[in-house]
């Protein structure tokens, strides 16, 4: 039996120590299928709708959430989420406080470079996903020169991409 | 500087917000993407230097950074109301989504066309993520220039040494994050990257 409130807190402290989209997931796995209140398969199955439903890719937690609890485990999932951004109000504040040091605005820099580096790691793993051949980079080409355009919603990108999926690996 | 146009009204906000949650399909870059086309490029309310410094903040912050970043631009365009409306308007619609797409896909997702679909979609979004990272080395690049040669090699060198730390060492984020911070206060820390204006108003104190 889940405890609502044991389940709600299990998953603030998963979202309270990570940075981005995934790295709550050892923590939820550990805990969850410690107390018996989640099947292995459920990571794979709500990863996988994490990377195609809209919003961050870090909502795969409401849908963890569903698939272990319901329409309350996504509610109480989706409420863990969001407590730790407000922090970002309290960062927000300590910066302005210091942001005329020189060294801040050095420091500042390091992280915009870290920033990129990191999108690009994402890049990276995605393609290194286990079905991505040289037809899924042409895919990924195509994806980038279309958006960089601007002139053609994401929607119809993605609907374009499945599309070229279906008729590439059907 | 590029002119500014006037704050957004709270229902005007909400749209913005739900229609990014709404077609935001394929995760993250998609978010991000859209993220910086209504608010950069469409409406002049942020530039892409100020997105940048938004995102810095939110990367320092746990938990998802675009929730995060959705209160910093919430915030910034609306006060106290305009964090509720934009965390309302993302999440509402996206959140709703993702449930309904997790009870159906657990019966669909061995079918054959889905797979074949899915195979399409995920390159795809790897390819708009090229583009979000572009889009934020950009201004990195053209200020590192004007700072002078070394300036963007080391910036460059950062830049690289960060994905590689987490693709081939298997670094954690946190750990190069942190690092950054580190290594860009020692050798990033030039008196011209302070604004004159704040120059002045340090001499002053």
């Amino acid at each position: 039996m889940i405890n609502p409130l044991i389940y709600f807190l299990l998953f603030l402290k998963a979202s309270l120590f990570s940075t981005g989209g995934f790295s709550n997931l050892p923590s939820l796995h550990q805990d969850l299928t410690g107390n018996g209140w989640a099947k292995e398969s459920v990571f794979g199955q709500s990863i996988a709708i994490g990377q195609i439903s809209p919003g961050p890719n870090g909502l795969w937690v409401i849908s963890l959430g569903y698939l272990t609890y319901g329409y309350l485990g996504a509610f109480l999932a989706l409420i863990a989420v969001i407590i730790p951004a407000l922090l970002v109000l309290a960062i927000s504040a300590g910066y302005t406080r210091i942001e005329h040091r020189a060294w801040v605005q050095g420091a500042m820099h390091g992280v915009s470079l870290a920033v990129v580096g990191l999108l690009l790691t994402v890049v990276w793993t995605i393609l290194r996903q286990p079905g991505v051949d040289w037809k899924a980079l042409l895919i990924a080409v195509g994806a980038f020169a279309l958006a960089s355009s601007r002139k053609v919603n994401i929607p119809i990108i993605l609907g374009l991409a499945g599309l070229a999926g279906y008729l590439l690996y059907r | 500087m590029k002119l500014q146009e006037p704050a957004p009204g709270k229902w005007q906000l909400f749209r913005i917000w739900a229609s990014i949650g709404l077609q935001s399909f394929g995760g993250g870059a998609s978010t991000t993407l859209l993220i910086q086309r209504a608010f950069i490029h469409k409406h002049k309310w942020l530039s892409i230097e100020e997105f940048l410094h938004l995102w810095n903040l939110c990367i320092l912050t746990p938990g998802i950074n675009l929730i995060a970043l959705t209160v910093l631009i919430g915030r910034k365009l609306g006060g106290a109301w305009g964090i509720v409306v934009s965390l309302v308007g993302l999440l509402l619609p996206s959140a709703t989504i993702t449930c309904l797409i997790t009870a159906g896909f657990s019966s669909i997702q061995h079918l054959p066309v889905v797979q074949a679909v899915l195979r399409g979609v995920v390159p795809a979004t790897a390819g708009i993520m090229l583009l979000v990272g572009l889009n934020f080395a950009l201004p990195l690049i053209r200020k590192s220039h004007k700072e002078g040669i070394f300036y963007l090699l080391a910036s460059s060198v950062l830049m690289i040494a960060c994905a590689l730390a987490v693709i081939l060492l298997k670094f954690s984020v946190i750990i190069v994050v942190l690092a950054s911070v580190f290594l860009g206060a020692l050798f990033f820390s030039s008196k011209s990257d302070v604004p004159l204006l704040q120059q002045e108003q340090r001499e002053q104190r």
